[in-house]
């Protein structure tokens, strides 16, 4: 039981918050969260915060029903709401810290193919640009890259479904089923009216799940001539957000880029998932020693070879060609394997999979090249758009992946293929700790 | 520098409320930025900018639409600090129905002052000025340390009446005594009658009857709402079934932001109302073909020449009181 300490919770997460609730041996406080009718947040806090130390728990996750941006202002409002009630401190939580990925603009020295060029478009080519802006991943080929990257993927799909170990391919035209994700998305170009209106597309699958909404809107949308366009850059925003509102502290896991932490002018804990996958890896995976450990992309090889380092296992890596090449049999993927997975086990490692197209393709290389088993291991299962699907008619043996963000929906559909652990323990501690001012970094190398 | 002049307004659209745009760019004779704003599968907030804006003068147009409030707040944010990392001069706000204004004090004890943190939030993204019609309550604009031009939509309604009504034959209505002063105000401009609804309160938390103080018999009774919003209609409702019974030969309400949530539609349909007269600070989307007693009034006159005048520098108080034809 720890005293002086109110723990409130989101509605992004539930089960994590009642977990490390009674991890901590108090209740959740009361509150009412939930929409007016105009669509504006309503919060009451039920329990008195005065001299209190209030952690405020809310993943950046917008799924089963609720939106990511209305959590985000949820979790804004109840730390003020927090403030003007006198709390003493207020702590926020988030397992998954949203906007942490910044999208960037993919370069291609080739210039940026212009996919469903409107006919009587007269601009130059190379003006004409390709941000399909996917969510941001290291490497994840956007519009430049994506003639490869759609190759595989509709690769990928056609050969599971075939062998009819998979659901059918969602993908219809290109144009995924995104109506089952996006029932009221919205989207808008402003200032382009091209004459001869939009590219009613019939893409032939030069999309990747992240634009399957806007097939027709990204397609039709130019740049002025001679600018080079660029999508904004929000995690500053998010983090100078948070400290508006009044956070004095935030705990998240596994950020993306590290360098978010100095966003804040508060202090951050980035805890670690680390020694829960490395737990795992050393219960689960029988004879791990043999295993390899891959890194997806370069982007994620230091996180990787830090595993590999410390668990004395192989390492490999998996690198993404960006240089524009003939597309012929062998090179189905633009993609090349650094290291040797011939008859070994592949232990599949990143800090996040939102689409999963990194992993799924990852996996169908590793097939190729002789692996016997394939795990992923992963801090954060976002899987939006199709990623579940993908990842059932995908290579993929294992997917792993910790509770933070909810993970029952995802369980229902891909079964025993995916394994989740908890974080609640983790958290718990943290919580205790940064209440009776201990250290945590013995969180970050406890195995 | 041919035709290339840095510092010429720079109208950016956000999705909530693109009609409004278009007409205000119209009327200002620009161009809407490009720029394209639109979701990731994983639900977050992309915004791409495909023109210049550095040392421009920016002005971000983005309303609520009615239960996205959040999305466009955020998208919102996420332009103003886009603008602002790209090196604009100056960036003001346009928000015409300012989102969570009515969450404007602690009414109970751990209530949450959103709008001060909406403010604040406006603020930290980088936004150096906000315009914005009829606020909730005007001291809304002490919760910034910017600028705020708060717009009234008042003239505009007074044009609307006077030309579509003779003052003579109508009576202002007040639905309750909080919103009195803004009642008079337009029957003082209109040189008409005024009477006021009293809600009766034998006891707390209970609504007693609505007595009507004044006469609205064989007149065209004008309710102004002093909540500048119609959210679900239901107060209007009874205070339209009021002065119907005190013998108004019709009933017109007078509302500057639609919001029109939740059954507002069918209750309006079911009233004994004649017209609902809002602006469009608020998008309606199909609300005007599904209920025919709605009249939009167009508000993108009064926002286009204030952000004119502010681009200018020239005053903006004028448009208190007179509606740009």
């Amino acid at each position: 039981m720890v005293r002086n300490i109110v723990i409130l919770g989101g509605n992004s997460h539930p089960t994590l918050v009642e977990s490390i609730c009674s991890s901590l041996g108090l209740p959740a406080c009361n509150r009412i969260l939930g929409k007016f009718s105009s669509g504006e947040s309503r919060c009451e806090i039920q329990d008195s915060v005065r001299g209190k130390d209030v952690y405020i728990i809310q993943t950046g996750f917008g799924g089963n029903g609720a939106k990511l941006n209305d959590h985000f202002m949820d979790l804004c409002i109840m730390i003020s709401a927090c403030k003007t009630g006198s709390a003493r401190r207020v702590t926020a939580v988030l397992p998954l810290f949203p906007y942490s990925r910044q999208p960037d603009l993919p370069y291609n020295k080739a210039g940026a193919p212009l996919f469903n060029k409107p006919p009587s478009e007269s601009g130059r080519k190379d003006y004409t640009f390709d941000s399909v802006p996917a969510t941001p991943a290291p490497g994840v080929p956007r519009s430049t890259g994506l003639t490869n990257g759609a190759e595989i993927t509709n690769r990928l799909m056609k050969a599971s479904v075939a062998n009819g170990s998979g659901p059918p391919s969602p993908m219809i035209n290109g144009k995924p089923n995104g109506e089952n994700y996006f029932p009221n998305g919205v989207t808008g170009v402003n200032g382009n009216r091209i004459p001869g209106g939009l590219a009613t597309s019939t893409s032939q699958g030069h999309f990747t799940t992240h634009d399957y909404e806007n097939v027709s809107i990204v397609g039709a949308f130019q740049a002025r001539p001679g600018y080079k366009q660029w999508v904004a850059q929000a995690g500053t925003l998010v983090a100078n957000l948070l400290t508006c509102a009044g956070a004095d502290h935030v705990i998240t896991m596994d950020l993306h880029d590290p360098q978010v932490q100095g966003f804040f002018d508060v202090p951050v804990d980035n805890l670690y998932g680390r020694p829960l996958l490395k737990r795992y890896i050393m219960q689960n995976i029988p004879n791990y020693k043999d295993a390899v450990i891959i890194s997806p992309d370069a982007g994620g090889a230091k996180r990787a070879t830090a595993i590999a380092d410390s668990m004395g296992i192989d390492f490999a890596l998996i690198h993404k060609e960006r240089r524009p090449t003939k597309i012929t049999e062998r090179q189905n993927a633009s993609m090349m394997l650094v290291g040797n997975v011939a008859d070994r086990v592949c232990i599949l490692l990143d800090d996040i999979a939102d689409t999963g197209n990194t992993i799924t393709r990852a996996a169908k290389l590793l097939k190729k090249e002789g692996a016997t088993k394939i795990y992923a291991l992963l801090t954060h299962g976002v899987f939006s758009g199709d990623a579940l699907s993908r990842i059932n008619a995908s290579a993929l043996d294992k997917v792993v992946v910790t509770n933070s963000v909810p993970q029952a929906a995802h369980k229902a559909q891909l079964g025993n293929k995916l394994e989740v652990l908890d974080i609640a323990p983790i958290f718990a501690e943290a919580i205790r700790r940064v209440h009776h001012g201990e250290s945590i970094s013995v969180l970050f190398n406890f195995d | 520098m041919s035709g290339e002049m840095a510092n010429e307004i720079k109208l950016i659209s956000g999705r909530s409320h693109p009609e409004l745009s278009d007409k205000i760019a119209k009327r200002l004779g620009v161009e809407v930025a490009r720029t394209v704003s639109l979701n990731y599968s994983n639900q977050e907030t992309s915004f791409t900018v495909g023109e210049s804006v550095r040392d421009e003068d920016v002005f971000i147009m983005q309303s609520t639409a009615t239960g996205d409030v959040n999305e466009g707040l955020m998208e919102l944010l996420i332009m103003i600090s886009a603008c602002r990392t790209a090196s604009a001069r100056r960036i003001t706000a346009v928000i015409p129905n300012f989102p969570y204004a009515r969450q404007d004090k602690k009414d109970k004890s751990r209530a949450p002052i959103s709008a001060r943190l909406v403010a604040n939030m406006l603020q930290t993204a980088g936004a150096n000025h906000i315009v914005t019609v009829d606020l909730h309550a005007s001291q809304v604009s002490g919760f910034f340390s910017v600028p705020v031009d708060n717009l009234y939509a008042e003239p505009s309604f007074l044009r609307y009446i006077r030309e579509n009504f003779v003052a003579d034959e109508c009576v202002i209505v007040s639905p309750d005594a909080g919103g009195a002063k803004r009642a008079t105000s337009i029957a003082d401009h209109l040189n008409t009658a005024f009477a006021l609804i009293h809600k009766e309160r034998p006891r707390p938390n209970v609504v007693g009857r609505m007595v009507l103080v004044g006469n609205v018999e064989d007149k065209v009774a004008i309710l102004v709402v002093p909540d500048d919003m119609a959210d679900t209609c239901g107060t209007l409702v009874k205070a339209a079934a009021v002065l119907k019974e005190n013998g108004a030969k019709s009933v017109l309400a007078l509302v500057t932001h639609g919001i029109l949530s939740g059954n507002a539609i069918e209750t309006l349909n079911g009233s004994v109302l004649t017209a609902l007269v809002v602006t469009n600070t608020v998008p309606l989307g199909d609300k005007v073909d599904r209920c025919p007693k709605l009249k939009v009034i167009d508000i993108s006159p009064t926002i286009a020449e204030a952000i004119r005048r502010t681009h200018n520098g020239e005053s903006v108080s004028y448009l208190f009181t007179h509606a740009p034809a």
